[in-house]
């Protein structure tokens, strides 16, 4: 019997529980040439550590004899000149190794992704409360943590610019404004049987990832460091340890296993701690290790954007849109981060599912003394599409239509399929399929009746039905992410070692990508050992996120596990004396007609016979361009689609509310995994919930974050997932050549949630049909009852 | 944590004279509000003295027209206890909404009490029922317990006993929950007592438990929740926070005052 490589023994292959959908997952191999591996349900593969908490996270980690504990002096003022910083009571505090600030730095002190405008350590001035000033080294991190309190820190602060308006007055912004659009908006609003302004105000939102900010720092020969990293990009940890510390990026290795949970939290904003813990291990000659205090990761680390949308649109008697004139503010935050991308997608997204026959799409990204926002799963779409959601409902109030007829009435179609910025959508037929698809299925027309006439009743319960589209580009928008890398070893015994650059941060990325190179050899899963994400093996590599973890390493695994089968059957081939096309590779044999050996014995014969087993595999998508000067091309290799229908019950005395139902029919292609796409489905779709209902960051006006806890913020927790969650895969295959015809997941499920938020604004509607609903985002209680108050509800 | 000593006495007077005699010392109880303090350092007593082994402070008794809660007694002991649900259900519900299991079986009435945190629930039970505080030393009307935010009218070295609530006729407790720590935003509870009507408020106010005695008057008329109608408390004097401002303070107080009333007709 094989070694048992993943020590799960994947007897749990069908262990999600659920009922069956039409993506065939038997747990049985299946006969003929069919894909035995993929399009299967297998468990996460570290499902079986996570549930016995064997699963090491970075402070799992044995640590170094010697290691030293870290912590952040941090910012007392948001905006401001440091005019002066006496650390000497910090240094002789019990346990203090070492005080680090900027001027320990070899390098440049920088650590933004691009624009060399974030500091590692506030050398001249302050830009939001709580930044890091300085670092303390202590024997132990409560030791660290006391010091770092310890700072006498003056600053000479100015009033900082917290919301919209505030840095609206100061005109600061992180990056220039950007705009595109096609036809005349303003004479097509004018020619408008209708016209319609609005403005939503859209709330931000922590990632709260179960591990938080985490890294150790550990001194090499001649200046190298290995730095094991929570992070969704080891590469941009890599290259900002190597500026910091002034060495080559060859004498960087960045390592990580697995991540608690990322969300785009640890894109770009784990490099600060990596690099940090980097650069005490340079001072220090020790191990270094930073793990941020709950608390302390809240105030240090950038959130989802909060927005102002101001909106004009008009149409006809009908609801059918002619024209959508649209502003997006940003809050970016002190510095540019990737607020490019973000707004940029944010604009890519304000279209969602509808056809504008005229549109301009503007931008502004706004500079706040507060953390930087960053990318958080969606990356900036989830707002564009909320504004067009918020949009399509006042059109229904207005035209007294139900608003899935609205939706439905302005839904892309053959001929009217081209977005603002150019591309043409390939999968008009998809999209309208998962909508009247799930508008059956959910009974949608049936269920608007009994919602209509309960709320004729006239009480102050109220309930809400909506039903809303996704549709969300997959790619990175800036080209040249959209590579990756994958290296791959075969072992005499016939065992398998598979490692690429994409990070495991709970989504099931390994588990797919081992699942790929499985089927390419046609071995068993658990022969297929599954490596640690790290600089030193695939080198390059672009962040795991753009819900393109899988499509990207997925293929460039695929290519390098095909190059070594082309050796090996190749080898076979000659042995048998038949042709190579002949050779097949199942079921953990190698055959042609009659004959067979096992995979391990060819491996051991490739080996006799000098065959290199080892190969790397690269990727890059194809099809895609984006010129973002002249705003043309084809920013996205293929769309996502997706639904969800859910139904809400309103107190509009207090704004207490709660989801009764939810169906979803979501289009991931054909699925690589469908048990880990649903778990993804579900977790995306309560992660959006939350984001829309409870979730609020609220900010003094001195820029310091109140909401820095579970006591205060409110994440969605167990029993807040709806009691009747339906969600099905919508049977289909990728139309591009994808990775075994399965489209990515990662992100769009987040936006089936915006059907939370227009459900709640359909039960206040309500109150007074034709008027919209003033209701901005997170819907929380409080501003549930005030949109209520404000149609003359409410009392 | 620090160091600190710790004592477990094994009755009153001795837990009273440890108190008495400890320069910096602090009664422990249930451990659900003065630990967290602890390690937050908002509290570092020198002493702790622990109540647990203290004999007779624990028990539900109907004593004639009273039902007679001992203080150290847990609130899922109250939450479920057939005398309290036949006695003054009100109470009942009201500790089925407090925090989560946890806290319920490990906080206490009288650590509650003591505590008079702004936002607690069991202060509106007792300004509401009319209740009396017995301590070591005296006897104590709620009106006259509660004094402010974390503040009552406990001396030093006086320990809560039991808490007696005289039986009311009707009553019902209607609390609007945070969604985050289960706290009230607005908890309201309303008792009538032959003609006697009493309306107590809690989580609202920026003083604490407080007596909303505009929507007595109104129920005197009527006890009905339409007599309610329109009646918001002013903004004034409410808190504004993070959680909620003023305004909404106000009108939620309205309506779980309402809905209580509509609770205490229901039985
Ligand atoms: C997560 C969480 C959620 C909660 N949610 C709620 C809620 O929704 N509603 C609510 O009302 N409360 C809530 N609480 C508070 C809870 O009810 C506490 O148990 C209670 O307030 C204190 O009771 P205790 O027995 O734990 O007292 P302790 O924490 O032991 O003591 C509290 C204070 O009272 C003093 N004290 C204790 N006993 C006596 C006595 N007999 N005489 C004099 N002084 C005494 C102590 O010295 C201390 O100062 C919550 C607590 C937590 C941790």
């Amino acid at each position: 019997m094989a070694a048992d490589l993943q020590g799960d023994g994947l007897t749990r292959a069908e262990g999600s529980g659920r009922p069956p959908h039409p993506v065939d997952r038997g747990a049985v191999p299946r006969g003929g040439d069919g894909p035995v591996h993929v399009h299967r349900a297998y468990p996460h593969d570290s499902a079986h550590l996570h549930v016995q908490g064997a699963a090491s996270y970075l402070d799992d980690l044995l640590e170094p004899e010697g290691t030293l504990h870290l912590a952040v002096g941090m910012s007392p003022a948001a905006r401001g000149r440091i005019a002066a910083m006496d650390l000497a009571p910090v240094r002789a505090a019990p346990g203090v190794v070492r005080v680090v600030t900027a001027g320990d730095i070899p390098g440049r002190n920088d650590i933004s992704p691009a624009l060399g405008d974030e500091t590692l350590l506030a050398d001249t001035h302050v830009a939001f409360h709580g930044q890091a000033m300085f670092l303390v080294a202590a024997t132990t991190r409560d030791a660290a943590r006391r010091a770092a309190r310890l700072g006498r820190i003056e600053i000479e602060a100015q009033e900082p610019s917290v919301t919209v308006e505030d840095a609206e007055r100061r005109d600061e912004r992180v990056l220039p404004d950007y705009a595109f659009g096609r036809g005349d908006v303003a004479t097509a609003l004018k020619a408008a049987p209708r016209m319609l302004e609005g403005r939503l105000r859209i709330g931000g939102q922590e990632h709260f990832y179960l591990e938080g900010q985490a890294a150790l720092a550990i001194p090499g020969e001649d200046g190298a460091i290995l730095v094991h990293s929570s992070t969704q990009h080891p590469t941009e940890v890599q290259h900002v340890v190597a500026r910091i510390l002034n060495v080559p990026d060859a004498l960087v290795t960045c390592e990580v296993r697995r991540m608690g949970g990322a969300f785009g939290g640890k894109e770009s904003q784990a490099t600060q701690w990596a690099a940090l813990a980097a650069l005490a291990a340079r001072v220090t000659g020790r191990p270094c290790k930073l793990r941020l205090d709950r608390d302390d990761d809240f105030a240090l680390t950038g959130k989802r954007h909060d927005f102002r949308v101001d909106y004009r649109l008009g149409f006809d008697a009908d609801g059918r849109v002619s024209a959508y004139d649209v502003d997006f503010l940003a809050c970016c935050g002190h510095s540019a981060d990737l607020s490019q991308g973000v707004v940029d997608r944010t604009m890519f997204h304000a279209d969602n599912a509808y056809f504008l026959p005229a549109a301009r799409v503007a931008s502004r990204r706004l500079k706040t003394n507060t953390v930087s926002n960053t990318a958080f799963r969606g990356f900036g779409g989830p707002q564009g599409m909320l504004a067009i959601e918020k949009a399509m409902d006042d059109v229904a109030r207005l035209t007294g239509r139900d608003p899935l007829d609205v939706r439905l009435a302005n839904l892309y179609a053959p001929g009217r399929d081209e977005t603002p910025f150019g591309m043409k959508v390939e999968e008009t037929d998809t999209l309208r399929a998962i909508m009247e698809g799930l508008e059956r299925s959910s009974g949608y027309r049936e269920r608007r009746a009994q919602v209509d006439a309960f709320n004729a009743g006239g009480g102050w319960l109220r309930r809400g039905l909506a039903l809303t589209p996704v549709k969300f580009g997959i790619s990175f928008t800036l080209t040249h992410l959209n590579q990756a890398g994958a290296l791959v070893h075969v072992y005499t015994d016939g065992s398998v070692q598979l490692n690429h650059g994409g990070t495991e941060m709970g989504q099931g990325l390994y588990r797919k990508v081992a699942q790929v190179v499985a089927e390419e050899f046609g071995i068993g899963l658990e022969r297929v050992r599954i490596t640690a994400t790290t600089t030193d093996k695939v080198p390059n590599t672009s962040p795991t996120a753009a819900s393109a973890g899988s499509d990207l390493n997925g293929m460039a695994a695929k290519v390098a596990a095909s190059t070594i089968r082309a050796r090996m059957a190749g080898i076979a081939a000659a042995l048998w004396g038949v042709d190579e096309e002949a050779v097949r590779f199942r079921d953990g044999m190698v055959a042609a007609g009659a004959e067979s050996m096992t995979f391990a014995d060819l491996a051991r014969a490739c080996h006799q016979q000098r065959v290199h087993l080892s190969a790397t595999g690269f990727y890059r998508t194809p099809n895609i361009t984006w010129d973002r000067a002249s705003a043309t091309g084809r920013p996205f290799f293929y769309f996502a689609y997706g639904a969800a229908c859910a139904e809400v019950l309103v107190d509009t005395l207090t704004g207490e509310n709660r989801v009764t139902r939810v169906d979803i029919l979501h289009d991931v292609g054909a699925s690589l995994n469908p048990a880990i796409d649903i778990g993804q489905i579900e977790g995306g779709f309560v992660q959006g919930m939350g984001w829309l209902t409870t979730e609020e960051l609220v900010y003094a006006p001195d820029g310091r974050l109140l909401t820095h806890a579970p006591a205060t913020y409110k994440i969605p927790v167990s029993s807040d997932v709806p009691a009747d969650f339906r969600v099905e895969l919508f049977p289909n295959s990728a139309r591009q050549d994808t990775i075994y015809r399965s489209k990515a997941v990662g992100e769009p499920p987040v936006m089936l949630a915006n059907s939370v938020f227009c459900a709640i604004a359909d039960a206040l509607a309500s109150l007074d049909p034709g008027r919209p609903v003033p209701l901005d985002a997170p819907a929380t209680p409080e501003a549930i009852l005030n949109a209520a108050l404000a149609l003359g509800g409410g009392r | 944590m620090y160091a600190f000593e710790f004592h477990r006495p094994t009755s009153l007077r001795q837990a009273a004279s440890l108190l008495g005699k400890a320069e910096d010392g602090r009664l422990l109880a249930g451990g659900q509000s003065l630990l967290p303090m602890m390690k937050l350092r908002l509290a570092s007593p020198g002493t702790v003295i622990d109540l647990g082994a203290v004999p007779g402070m624990t028990g539900i008794e109907r004593k004639g027209r009273s039902l007679v809660i001992g203080a150290m007694t847990r609130h899922a002991e109250v939450e479920t206890s057939p005398v309290v649900k036949e006695a003054i259900p009100a109470l009942a519900h009201l500790v089925s909404v407090l925090g989560d299991p946890a806290v319920r079986n490990r906080g206490t009435i009288g650590g509650s009490l003591a505590n008079n945190d702004p936002s607690a629930d069991y202060p509106a039970a007792c300004l509401a029922l009319g209740a009396t505080i017995v301590t070591n030393q005296r006897r104590i009307a709620a009106d006259d317990f509660f004094q402010g935010v974390f503040t009552t009218a406990l001396e030093e070295g006086e320990i809560i006993v039991k808490v007696v609530f005289p039986i009311p006729s009707r009553a019902g407790y209607e609390k609007f929950r945070h969604p985050a720590s289960r706290f009230a935003l607005a908890g309201v509870f309303v008792a009538r007592r032959g003609g006697e009507i009493r309306v107590a408020v809690t989580g609202a106010g920026d003083s604490g438990v407080f007596r909303w005695h505009e929507a007595e008057e109104a129920l005197k008329g009527r006890f009905a929740p339409k007599s309610l109608d329109g009646l918001t408390p002013s903004t004034e004097g409410m808190n504004s926070d993070i959680h909620a401002d003023a305004a909404y303070r106000a009108h939620l107080v309205g309506v779980m005052a309402r809905r209580a009333v509509e609770r205490a007709l229901r039985r």
